[in-house]
């Protein structure tokens, strides 16, 4: 993720000024692949989502005479809109954002300026051993999560009832998927932030020595605001990756009635089209998502954009 | 990281953007794409027909019958049952115009296929001689606006199936014949054995509580005219749903997911001694609880409670075959479908494969049926007498909506409330409206 160095650019320019006066044949033929699984593959698909969302299937008397497909317009996008149980979808979300954020972002970056410190031993090995739950297919680590919070069949559980302590996760979807997630994406993160902290200039931690900073004040008054850009980076992602919140809904929904078929925006698209044969709600709802997506991308950059050309600025 | 250019950031987040759409959309297209086309019929030798199922025992079925017909070849692919994925391919692969030639659907889900127009009109290859050999109530689930949509394959009457062990012991010496007294053994049982009891209310499958609704007189759908009446928190629904709502609420029933593992492991360990389920639950209870040898002989099958002791029964669940629209081999398709549920050699492959026990739709074979099933694990019970008594006592009438997926759905995510407040009550309430929604968006006539 940080490896596309910017700075590279120019140096590179005069090749490509050649490559642009030899004609248009060679970059073309380099493009084609990528552009034709792009347009097969991205563009075509929400080209016809979005198509889809215009329609919708209309029966008369009984119903049992088959189906024509009509043209609403917005019909269907007013109708996601208009249910409730899509918008509590985003209402999940957003619980599970609150929730989730401030614990994976503090647990990956307090163990990510763990092993940046002095003090870390075996580096390789706590980084591999954290990072290996990603490598675990999310679908696989929600079977195995459900399976640790059932009642009845989890040792965790059983152990902590004998204990005295009842969990019941089954029965507060939220806190049951953030751990998951958690679990999962924690480890990923920590390496991002671990690499910020390998390129912050040795000489600026050596100053903040100098100046009589503890192993603590090091951490969170100068390596922590030297990564900031990488922290808002991970945490946009993790918030546009929140909004199609699916797989470990979906493992849950089987087993725990807490789940609904709409618990999240895409679990409710997923219902509409396979449930309840609904594709224009469905590709309104999807669209409505990806605009949601996009629009909040849009403001995280510009925000985050703002904020480090300020710093370039005082810096510069 | 810290020296990463302004300038790369914001195209990536349009990446990531555009990533999330094309993801999304992705997800819609590719599971529409499923689904094989399988058109192999040849002009000459015998006319191959594609059939895609999951009930139990239905490969012994076509193996069977593959090998005594010549005229017609039957390609058999299983399919994960309807609720777990299977209508869902079955309803993309008629929308993208490559159906199977034949699928199960369950008599709940067969008006939800008929009104997408995903199903054939089969009226022409039913002969009335071949209607009379089924139960009048099965063939009235498969007629929908005077036409047949489906054969049969099995009816559904309800049971009870118990633990004889665990009931002896807190006192009960014979199985419930009125809800009053189901509930006075469910309080007899709490007390004998704590930590057990008598059944389980199934939030995830509105079906048993249908089942229970239709048992007690209920109609939630009726078609006058060209005119849905939608009637689903009606007085008898509401009875049944505020009796287990008290159950729930005394916690005399566990409130758990069907056949999940956590249902599962409650039956093996004792901690549940009873399921109100149907006909082939006595198959699927069998395979579900093989690996705790310990509750072979055991359990034993008791007819269902009623309200007033006189015996009445709905039907939970139940399968039929029916034809794809698109299908040019009906009539090989009906063939076999008629085989599959009217000849001994059918019903005979389908119950010696050891998991089912259904209640053949044609009650001539019931004796086949019977002699086939293995009874060792309800101690040699005849349970097929039970479900003969049954079977007589469900109620006719019944009218499946045509839109179950929506009403279902509306049920089973009001259920996610009971821990949290919600009633019994409330769901259908909201399933009730969530229906007439429904119906109208369709363009559907309603009347309430």
């Amino acid at each position: 993720m940080t490896s596309r160095a910017p700075g590279s650019s120019p140096k590179h320019s005069p090749r490509a000024a050649t490559v642009r006066r030899r004609g248009g044949g060679a970059p073309a033929l380099f493009l084609a692949p990528f552009l034709l699984l792009f347009a097969a593959v991205m563009l075509v698909p929400i080209g016809y989502a979005v198509y889809l969302s215009l329609f919708t299937e209309h029966s008369s008397g009984l119903g049992f005479g088959g189906t024509e497909t009509v043209f609403t317009g917005f019909g269907n996008y007013a109708r996601a809109l208009g249910d409730a149980a899509y918008r509590a979808g985003f209402l999940t979300i957003i619980q599970y954002c609150l929730l989730y954020l401030p614990v994976m972002l503090g647990l990956s970056l307090l163990v990510a300026l763990l092993l940046d410190s002095a003090l870390a031993r075996a580096k390789r090995f706590f980084q591999l051993a954290l990072f290996l739950p990603h490598a675990v297919p999310g679908i696989i680590a929600a079977l195995i999560w459900t399976y640790l919070y059932t009642p009845g069949i989890s040792p965790v559980v059983e152990a902590l009832n004998s204990a005295g302590a009842h969990l019941d996760l089954l029965g507060h979807p939220v806190p049951a998927v953030v751990n998951m997630a958690v679990w999962e994406w924690t480890g990923y993160n920590m390496v991002i932030f671990y690499a910020a902290l390998q390129a912050i200039p040795r000489e600026v931690l050596e100053a903040a020595l100098m100046d009589g900073a503890g192993p603590l004040r090091t951490a969170l008054s100068v390596k922590v605001p030297l990564i900031r850009a990488s922290v808002t980076m991970v945490a946009m992602f993790t918030v546009i990756g929140s909004l199609q919140l699916f797989t470990e809904p979906m493992v849950l929904y089987r087993n725990a009635p807490a789940v609904v078929s709409s618990w999240t925006p895409n679990m409710y698209a997923y219902t509409a089209a396979f449930d309840h044969n609904d594709y224009g709600l469905a590709a309104a709802s999807s669209v409505l998502l990806a605009l949601a997506a996009a629009a909040l991308s849009f403001v995280v950059t510009r925000a985050t954009r703002g904020r480090s050309e300020r710093r370039a600025e005082a810096t510069a | 990281m810290s020296t990463t250019p302004t300038t790369a950031r914001p195209r990536r987040a349009h990446l990531a953007a555009a990533a999330t759409a094309g993801v999304l959309a992705l997800s819609l297209v590719a599971a529409c794409g499923s689904g094989s086309s399988g058109d192999t019929g040849a002009s000459s030798g015998p006319v191959t027909i594609t059939f895609w199922g999951w009930a139990k025992g239905t490969q012994d079925v076509v193996n069977a019958f593959n090998a005594s017909h010549q005229d017609v070849h039957v390609d058999f692919q299983q399919i994960p049952s309807g609720v777990a994925g299977g209508y869902a391919k079955i309803s993309d692969a008629a929308k993208a115009h490559n159906a199977p030639d034949l699928f199960n659907v369950e008599y709940a889900a067969l008006p939800d296929f008929v009104s997408q127009g995903a199903v054939q009109d089969i009226t022409k290859l039913v002969p009335a001689s071949l209607k009379d050999k089924y139960l009048p109530q099965a063939v009235e689930l498969t007629t929908l606006a005077k036409k047949s949509w489906g054969l049969p394959l099995d009816a559904a009457p309800q049971a009870l199936f118990y633990r004889k062990d665990l009931f002896a012991q807190a006192g009960i010496t014979t199985p419930p014949k009125t809800w009053d007294e189901y509930r006075a053994d469910a309080q007899k049982l709490k007390q004998a054995v704590p930590n057990t009891r008598i059944g389980t209310f199934l939030p995830d499958d509105p079906s048993t509580l249908e089942a229970l609704a239709w048992q007690n007189d209920a109609h939630w759908f009726t078609g006058i005219g060209d005119t849905w009446s939608v009637d689903i928190n009606s007085p008898e629904t509401k009875r049944v749903t505020d009796y287990w709502q008290q159950l729930i609420a005394d916690d005399l029933v566990r409130v758990q997911p069907s056949f999940s593992q956590q249902w599962t492991a409650s039956l093996q360990k004792g901690e549940t001694a009873g399921y109100v389920g149907a006909a082939w639950g006595g198959g699927v209870l069998k395979s579900t609880l093989a690996s705790s040898p310990d509750a072979a002989g055991k359990w034993a099958v008791a007819p269902i409670p009623t309200w007033d002791g006189k015996p009445a029964s709905g039907m939970l669940g139940g399968t039929t075959f029916a034809v794809s629209k698109d299908s040019k081999k009906a009539q090989a398709a009906v063939e076999f479908a008629t085989w599959a549920t009217t000849t001994p050699e059918g019903i005979q492959a389908r119950i010696a494969s050891g998991t089912s026990s259904l209640f053949p739709a044609d009650p001539d074979l019931v004796p086949t049926a019977k002699a086939a099933f293995k009874t060792d694990f309800y101690g040699g019970q005849d349970i097929y007498s039970v479900f003969v008594d049954a079977a007589k006592a469900i109620r006719p009438d019944w009218q499946w909506g045509p839109a179950m997926s929506v009403t279902n759905n509306a049920m089973k995510d009001a259920f996610s409330k009971l821990t949290s407040g919600g009633t019994v009550g409330a769901a259908v309430d909201a399933s009730q409206q969530a229906t007439l929604a429904e119906l109208r968006n369709r363009g559907l006539k309603v009347s309430r």
